[in-house]
């Protein structure tokens, strides 16, 4: 069965919730499985995503007219490519906006590009009215919440938030001790090249560790890739 | 000149006026015109030039082709026309002040398939065209009722503006007269306080007002170097019906901006005062 051609919107309203993590373990993930993809950073303050990624992401300021272009019509182009956006926070109304204005999901559709958002989750109002907005503006879009255990802990009663939340599924990324996250943030740390061939001076707890965080995550991606596959067979129609 | 005007036009036993209206009433009877298709003119224009009326009247030929009403167009911008390079099909240059010119928009009115004409007036020249529509005794036709009568005047943004509502008002009593606040050029319309918008609105009767959307800077230059139709240009098409591989993102914006507009028009009714007959549901920009 064919990979499908996606264009994944990571967002959120809130700041620190995670979504440039999320992006960059999609953008590992598809790196991992030999997958073509690329990227675009929309925070031109601090362009986190596009640090780890030199060669596959482009940093684009979308309050330009020029960089919407180059954003938009890039995730248009008809080249069987994975387009991830790590849609900052602080443009995620306007980024959404922008998007409804030039009638950009319709388009996708129409090309046979299936745009999916990657929504996180948090315990404020104004993510979950973000999230509800989006589907009210889209209810056939695919929308995915992200829970990041480790940036957004939730209580219990904060939990029965999520049900609250307008997602066809969810992915969860659990938190991690601050040492091993401290490693992450190093830029030169590819997480697929991790996965392939571990370094040797990395510290053996910090090895086991991060490779138990990435593990089920990338798992969850390949869930959601094979039910997408699925669902899209013409053999099962 | 405005007393002048209303004088002359309510002297319908004139034998100026008389002569004038001979050539359309000797052509209506013999095309066998119905009252209900009766013809339509649309005068789009400004007594100011850079308001943006030719950007208007390219918007009504594109809201009237979506909606499968047969317009043609004339371009008073002699001898080149502005309104000509986008829609060459439709689009005849002409001098409204040539008898000749004159006779070519008005004796033709009635033509049988196509019920629909939009004059895009040069810059400057709103008050002389209606003046030459009055002198040729079309506005005593539209009085008489022989024809729709639709004037839309561009606003430029200052007070100067609403001078040329009171100019223009003892010529439109007959038409619908819609005032149109263009923002495409990035004008700011102030909001006259009550009285400034009393002193000016209490002398002319309008049949209301439309709002022009702003379209960004990009979109509409890149509209312009195309040089074809709004909605050729969404449809990522050239003047010759080529693939022409425009930025999704611009024609995106154009096809919205298109949308826009075409609610003002439907709010207004635009359709139904032209074409009752052809009055179907509003077309919006193609995807």
């Amino acid at each position: 069965m064919k990979r499908r051609a996606n264009v994944f919107f990571v967002c959120s309203p809130s700041a620190r919730v995670g979504v440039s993590t999320t992006a960059r373990l999609l953008t590992d993930y598809h790196i991992f499985t030999n997958a073509p993809v690329i990227g675009f950073e929309t925070d031109p303050h601090e362009p986190r995503f596009a640090a780890f990624f030199p060669d596959y992401v482009q940093v684009i300021d979308v309050s330009d007219i020029k960089g919407q272009i180059t954003l938009f019509d890039s995730l248009l182009a008809p080249d069987d490519t994975t387009k991830i956006v790590d849609v900052w926070h602080r443009s995620f109304p306007r980024f959404f906006e922008t998007v409804r204005d030039i009638g950009f999901i319709e388009e996708a559709e129409r090309l046979g590009i299936e745009p999916i958002i990657l929504y996180h989750a948090d315990a404020s109002k104004i993510a979950l009215e973000g999230a509800l907005a989006l589907h009210e503006q889209w209810p056939g879009v695919t929308m995915m919440l992200v829970h990041n255990e480790g940036a957004s802990p939730l209580e219990p009663q904060g939990l029965e938030l999520l049900r609250n939340y307008p997602a066809q599924g969810n992915f969860v990324v659990a938190p991690l001790p601050a040492p091993v996250a401290k490693v992450l943030d190093d830029p030169n740390l590819s997480l697929a090249t991790f996965l392939r061939d571990p370094p040797m001076d990395m510290s053996i707890v910090v090895r086991a560790a991060l490779k138990a965080w990435i593990g089920p995550v990338f798992t969850q991606f390949q869930s959601f890739e094979l039910r997408q596959r699925l669902e899209s067979s013409a053999y099962l129609q | 000149m405005a007393k002048k005007a209303i004088d002359k036009r309510k002297q319908v036993t004139s034998k100026n006026a008389e002569e004038a209206r001979k050539p359309l009433a000797e052509i209506a009877p013999a095309q066998g015109v119905r009252p209900e298709m009766k013809p339509s003119v649309i005068l789009v224009g400004a007594d100011k030039g850079g308001v943006g009326k030719t950007t208007i009247a390219r918007a009504v030929l594109d809201y009237l082709a979506s909606n499968n009403v047969v317009t043609r167009a004339f371009d008073t911008e002699f001898p080149r026309g502005t309104l000509h390079r986008f829609h060459p099909d439709l689009t005849s240059v002409v001098d409204l002040t040539a008898t000749s010119d004159q006779m070519r928009i008005l004796d033709t009115l009635n033509t049988e398939d196509v019920k629909v004409t939009v004059i895009d007036v040069r810059a400057g020249g709103l008050t002389l065209a209606l003046h030459a529509l009055e002198d040729t005794g079309f506005l005593d036709a539209v009085h008489e009722g022989e024809f729709n009568f639709l004037i839309f005047h561009v606003l430029g943004s200052s007070i100067a503006s609403l001078d040329e509502i009171e100019e223009i008002a003892p010529y439109v009593e007959d038409g619908h007269y819609f005032l149109v606040k263009n923002h495409v050029n990035d004008t700011t319309f102030f909001e006259w306080d009550p009285i400034t918008h009393g002193k000016y609105f209490e002398k002319v009767v309008t049949t209301g007002e439309l709002t022009i959307p702003k379209l960004n800077e990009m979109s509409y230059e890149q509209v312009e170097i195309a040089g074809v139709p709004y909605s050729t240009f969404v449809a990522d098409k050239t003047a010759e019906g080529h693939p022409a591989r425009q930025s999704f993102v611009l024609r995106g914006y154009v096809r919205t901006w298109l949308n826009k507009i075409a609610d003002e028009f439907d709010r207004v009714d635009l359709l139904g005062l032209v074409a009752p007959r052809n009055n179907a549901k509003s077309g919006k920009a193609g995807k």
